[in-house]
């Protein structure tokens, strides 16, 4: 099969899946309160007629279900996700403000946790039942089973409030100013700005959040490299590897990681569900104003178009990264490539 | 699924006692398992004698002694209200066990019905249960059943439910994989010619055989399950703000973040507990999954 089929198929695929999604949130939205109106409207907008008419209006209650459905995929398809209750702007538009630092935040606290998380599986697959084993193992228990914000909440009293050699909550020290916009994430407006003071400060508050959010996803990434390549590494081929002379580390670099990889990028892929979770749940520890702050603020509110807003973002973004994941297969994996 | 055949097959003939003993000699040489188990059942021991053991009512307040660092009288410290931290941890357990235990029980048996259903009567109902199981796949679970208990007002019985509504699509698809391969077993065949209904078969005769990989993922989830209500909690989808449910402690900690012993503690007895449970769950794992034991 050549990529572009295999592109194409898969996007296919994608398109009914993320229609499904907006099915699903739309039945959250609309059927599951019991009243749409005070789960969407700020409470003392019930009383007032003219408004809740208006949203019934903008939002179709009063037609059948199917074609209230129909508003509101037009009403997404515009970008409109409704009002918050907290805080009275679009959500739409307070997400977009947020997203540029949550990306931030992610790709850097992805790049952490695979490095960190392969390389530990690595470790405890190659020197299987040592101490380096179960160090490893137990830095990846630590990551499944500790609470994440408990993790945070830990690092930033250790390295923040005690040794004070790592940056505190925010995205910037409270006196430097934000670099010009270009892309919204700090450090590379930073960058782009040529402005190597406040590159340094948003780099130094990213890194706690960002090694918090690394451990909570390394814990299953290592997991995953060690039992997949402790289950290469007892190949055939690997012994035939070994046998015609290669040196351990080509062994192991080129026969035993290329095959055991296909199910870390799978695992890779889903773990970017809890990455997004583990934003919610950092985020607010760290006061740092991205997607998950935000969340974070609307649910303890209560603010309910804010947090399925928020939702539906959430649940684009896994898609279109394991959009990735599958797509990545292909040049991973060549049985598909045949197939 | 070769996989998931080995671990029922595994299971089954562990039932006879030679295999016993080799769970024995398994249980001492994964001592993880046994800490694990210690650890479970001390919370679930504490989690019944809260009442009569935790020095104070976890809901009396003490204001004189508002924000104690831990000392003689709070073990674990007092709030920003004077409650006693200890007494808290120890009636969270009330809370936290069983919410995690529901979950997993309704979710499991939710995904069991869904996938057996749709393995054994395939055609268009599979379809159609299947595509709904991938749907339910395509959101990370977390956010969606923060949308349902949002959707359904925050407490511990949406949170529950919530988080049940969304556990089950794994189980499905094991299950309906499982289902698939048990239906063409020619006992199956021969309780149908014995003129056994179709409900009868599969409940009777195919789900018997397939149950057992769904409990081991159901221990591993165990863990998951608690972690996941307690970040329910944490962001305020659970429980009322006093209640001593160990995620909202940790949540309303923060702001008293100098204040260490607020969310300090409850934060571990989470930490202790999902560990137990993972210990138990891995080990088990190992035991009855012997092509994960690495010899």
């Amino acid at each position: 099969m050549n990529f572009f089929r295999y592109f194409v198929r898969r996007l296919v695929f994608i398109i009914p899946l993320l229609l499904g999604i907006t099915v699903v949130a739309f039945i959250i939205a609309n059927a599951i309160p019991a009243d749409p109106i005070n789960a969407n409207l700020p409470p003392n907008a019930l009383n007032d007629e003219e408004t809740i008419a208006a949203f019934r209006k903008k939002w179709g209650l009063d037609k059948p279900l199917h074609e209230q459905y129909l508003t509101y995929l037009g009403n997404l398809l515009r970008g409109d996700m409704g009002t918050s209750i907290k805080w009275r702007t679009p959500v739409a538009e307070d997400i977009a403000k947020r997203l540029p630092a949550t990306i931030e935040l992610a790709t850097l606290g992805i790049m952490y946790g695979v490095v960190l998380g392969v390389g530990l599986g690595l470790v405890s697959a190659i020197w299987k039942n040592s101490w380096a084993d179960y160090i490893a193992r137990v830095i990846a228990l630590i990551g499944v089973s500790f609470p994440v914000f408990l993790i945070a909440l830990v690092f930033l009293t250790v390295f923040y409030a005690q040794l004070g050699i790592a940056a505190g909550p925010g995205r910037l020290h409270i006196l430097m100013r934000a670099p010009p916009t270009v892309t919204g994430m700090y450090t590379i407006d930073a960058l782009l700005n040529g402005d190597w003071k406040t590159f340094g400060n948003a780099l130094s508050h990213l890194i706690l959040p960002a090694l918090t959010l690394a451990l909570y996803i390394s814990g299953i990434i290592s997991r995953i490299t060690r039992s997949s390549l402790l289950e290469v590494l007892n190949q055939d081929y690997m012994r035939t590897a070994r046998a015609k002379g290669l040196r351990e580390r080509y062994v192991i670099g080129f026969h035993g990681m290329r095959n055991s990889l296909i199910p870390v990028v799978t695992v890779i892929g889903l773990s970017y569900g809890n990455l997004l979770v583990g934003s919610i749940l950092i985020e607010s520890i760290f006061a740092y104003p991205g997607i998950g702050f935000y969340m974070f603020r609307a649910s303890t509110s209560q603010d309910f178009p804010a947090i399925m807003g928020v939702s539906l973002l959430f649940a684009f973004i896994y898609v279109g990264v394991n959009f990735v994941v599958d797509i990545l297969y292909f040049f991973l994996d060549p049985r598909i490539r045949v197939a | 699924m070769s996989s998931i055949s080995s671990i029922s097959s595994s299971i089954h003939e562990f039932e006879s006692p030679s295999r016993g003993q080799q769970a024995l000699y398994h249980l001492r040489r994964n001592p993880l398992v046994l800490i694990g188990l210690i650890i479970a059942t001390l919370w679930i021991v504490i989690a019944f004698l809260a009442p009569s053991t935790a020095p104070v009512e976890p809901l009396k307040q003490d204001l004189v002694n508002r924000l104690q660092a831990p000392n003689a009288l709070f073990f674990m410290g007092s709030d920003e209200l004077g409650r006693d931290i200890f007494s808290r941890v120890l009636w969270g357990s009330r809370i936290t066990i069983p919410a995690g235990l529901a979950v997993i029980i309704i979710g499991s048996s939710l995904g069991v019905i869904i996938g057996a259903v749709a393995g054994y009567a395939g055609g268009l109902i599979d379809e159609l249960l299947m595509r709904l199981t991938e749907l339910f796949m395509a959101f990370p679970f977390i956010i969606l059943a923060m949308a349902v208990t949002a959707a359904l007002g925050p407490d511990i019985r949406n949170a529950v439910l919530a988080l049940s509504a969304v556990w089950w699509p794994r189980y499905a698809r094991i299950l309906r994989g499982l289902v698939l391969e048990v239906k063409s077993q020619e006992y199956v065949e021969a309780a149908h010619s014995a003129g056994a209904s179709g409900l009868y078969v599969l409940f009777r005769t195919i789900l018997p055989n397939c149950i057992a990989p769904a409990v081991i993922l159901a221990t591993l989830d165990i863990g998951t399950a608690i972690i996941s209500f307690a970040a329910l909690s944490f962001i305020g989808l659970g429980p009322e703000p006093s209640s001593p449910e160990w995620g909202r402690m940790v949540s309303i900690g923060i702001d008293f973040f100098d204040q260490w012993w607020m969310w300090l503690f409850p934060g571990l007895a989470i930490a202790s507990l999902v560990m137990a449970f993972n210990f138990i769950g891995d080990g088990l794992r190992d035991i009855l999954d012997p092509r994960l034991r690495g010899e």
